[in-house]
């Protein structure tokens, strides 16, 4: 029993350590880099603006309506807007969401999100899907969409 | 044992080991070939978008000690493989169809028989308000309903004192109903609650049957009420979870015993409490859970009893240290005592498992991984309850420790 309860501090120690090593270098940001992307919406959805736990729970799929409209949630594949939203608002890296949600896929809880491989796929899609919600480069023009401000 | 036989013995474990290591071979050369056959399918009917997904794994297990999990790791064992295929839809803006059925071969156990893992329907009211009802993987602790889908974890295999691979079938879903939601709690976070009541009816390929085997009872049904909960608070700091389960069931067996009819039930409900906690942040992952499960059972046609009571825990870290490459470790801790057996003493390699493991898992590609693991037990724990060994394959007793390599590869589309 003193060797279980040695073992288990010792492990939970090392765990710690290592879990601080990795914070110290991952945690601390120099620069705001929210401002680096923006949030765009299909026109149906009569919300203006969303908030970041609402933005978080839409694009984990555990919310699916914001201001009475239903969302769908639209990811990009790769890129530097992708890499800022995720890391900001959703609190991960592409491999962790990527696991989250299929996750959910394979115990039946949600479906797939659609994922787009351009900024320009990603406008396209919101502008003529009702619901449709993504994210894109702050600079790029999104006609036909909605700009949602984030609260 | 002859000269001749051990020569026959050899030549068979070194037989099994070539096959396994070309069925993993083959396979990851077929998935590697063709990873854009692996893309999930999508196609519509009745204007409904349908999604299929799928998944498959081939392990390798060669382990110095003890034969473990049904399998004839000592010389070596590739029976090792599962998969599984999903379809599912969402019909209208809050209701969701889906089913998926798979199968394993775990050594002894599985034999392949196709069952129907998940089939359910889903509809939500709001985020705060859901009911699933049909066959749903339940939610107990972190990971009970995701433990064989390994391409999810770091681990070839999880902590096997929480999440044993043996008993997979056990507690992983209920035929029966959730309800379920989620809601915010402003800065506080947000809270997840998930409420269940259900059946459950264990395969006779599945891990209890079998290991009473050995107890000379041949179970036909061992099957029972369930119901439970989770709830789950989603910190305000990014990435920190921390929950508590609650599982009761009430159980009973029928089967043969020395020719003669033999019958077991729960005197109480078994119960299961579960506390865990887990800090997901970029590409650090780590995990604590604690679990206690509690067992009395009217066993040889309620003419004996038997108190079984399991201590489990463990704490995992896992980190991604590049895009393809992920790292990870853990102590896994297990007890067990029985009033009938008159197993008191922990400290006994037959009271313990204690398993400290290594791990690296390689994405081949955004399909297909390949993983290997090294497994250092202590102890064997053998109580009246499956926990990994089982005297079957290890017919001439059990070492008080055993090593293990592990080498899985799979797929997911």
């Amino acid at each position: 029993m003193t060797d279980g309860l040695t073992e288990m501090k010792r492990t939970y120690l090392l765990i710690v350590l290592a879990a601080l090593c990795a914070s110290f270098g991952a945690v601390p940001r120099a620069t705001d880099v929210t401002g680096d992307v923006k949030v765009i919406a299909n026109l149906n959805i009569g919300a203006s603006e969303i908030s970041t736990e609402d933005l978080k729970a839409v694009f984990l799929a555990v919310k699916t309506s914001i201001a009475g409209s239903q969302v769908e949630p639209v990811l990009a594949k790769s890129g530097r807007a992708h890499d800022v939203f995720l890391k900001e608002y959703l609190g991960k890296s592409d491999a962790t969401l990527i696991t989250y949600f299929r996750g959910l896929v394979f115990t039946g809880k949600a479906s797939m999100p659609k994922v787009c491989d351009s900024d320009a796929d990603i406008v396209a899609y919101v502008a003529k899907t009702k619901g449709a919600v993504g994210y894109i480069g702050a600079g790029v023009v999104a006609q036909g969409t909605k700009t949602l401000a984030i609260k | 044992m002859t000269r001749e036989t051990v020569g026959i013995d050899n030549r068979r474990a070194s037989g099994a080991r070539l096959s396994a290591a070309i069925r993993i071979m083959a396979l990851g050369t077929v998935l590697c070939a063709a990873p854009t056959a692996l893309y999930a399918q999508e196609f519509k009917i009745a204007d409904k978008a349908v999604q299929v997904h799928g998944f498959g794994s081939q392990g390798f297990v060669v382990t110095e000690g003890n034969n473990w999990l049904t399998m004839d790791t000592t010389h070596g064992s590739g029976a090792m493989t599962d998969f599984g295929l999903n379809a599912s839809s969402q019909l209208t803006k809050k209701f969701r169809l889906g089913m998926q059925v798979y199968a394993r071969n775990l050594g002894a156990l599985g034999e392949f028989q196709p069952s129907v893992d998940w089939a359910f329907g889903d509809y939500r009211f709001a985020s705060w308000l859901g009911v699933r009802a049909g066959k749903v993987k339940t939610t107990l602790g972190l990971y009970t309903d995701t433990q064989d889908l390994d391409f999810l974890h770091a681990f070839a295999l999880m902590p096997q004192s929480v999440y044993p691979l043996d008993l997979r079938d056990a507690n992983i879903s209920h035929l029966g109903g959730d309800v379920y939601g989620t809601a915010p709690l402003g800065r506080a976070g947000s809270i997840s609650y998930t409420a269940y009541v259900g059946h459950r009816d264990d395969s006779v390929h599945s891990a209890y049957p079998y290991f009473l085997l050995a107890r000379g009872t041949h179970d036909s049904t061992y099957l029972g009420y369930q119901w439970g909960g989770d709830v789950r608070w989603n910190a305000p700091i990014q990435g920190l979870v921390v929950g508590v389960s609650g599982l009761g069931e009430r159980l009973h067996g029928e089967g043969i015993r020395l020719g003669l009819p033999n019958r077991e039930k729960s005197r109480r409900p078994d119960t299961t409490a579960q506390y865990f906690s887990q800090y997901a942040v970029g590409n650090l992952k780590v995990d604590a859970e604690y679990k206690h499960f509690n067992r009395d059972h009217l066993i040889r046609n309620f003419n004996s009893e038997d108190v079984a009571d399991v201590r489990a825990w463990y704490v995992s870290g896992s980190y991604r240290v590049m895009k393809r490459l992920e790292l990870g470790t853990y102590y896994s801790h297990y007890t067990i005592t029985s009033t009938f057996l008159g197993l008191v003493d922990t400290t006994l390699p037959s009271g313990h498992d204690y398993d400290k493991v290594v791990s690296g898992s390689i994405d081949i590609n955004r399909y297909v991984n390949v993983k290997l693991e090294g497994h250092f037990m202590n102890g064997y724990g053998f109580g009246p309850y499956p926990n990994g060994f089982y005297p079957q394959v290890n017919p001439t007793g059990f070492a008080p420790t055993t090593k293990g390599l592990v080498v899985k590869t799979g797929f997911n589309f």
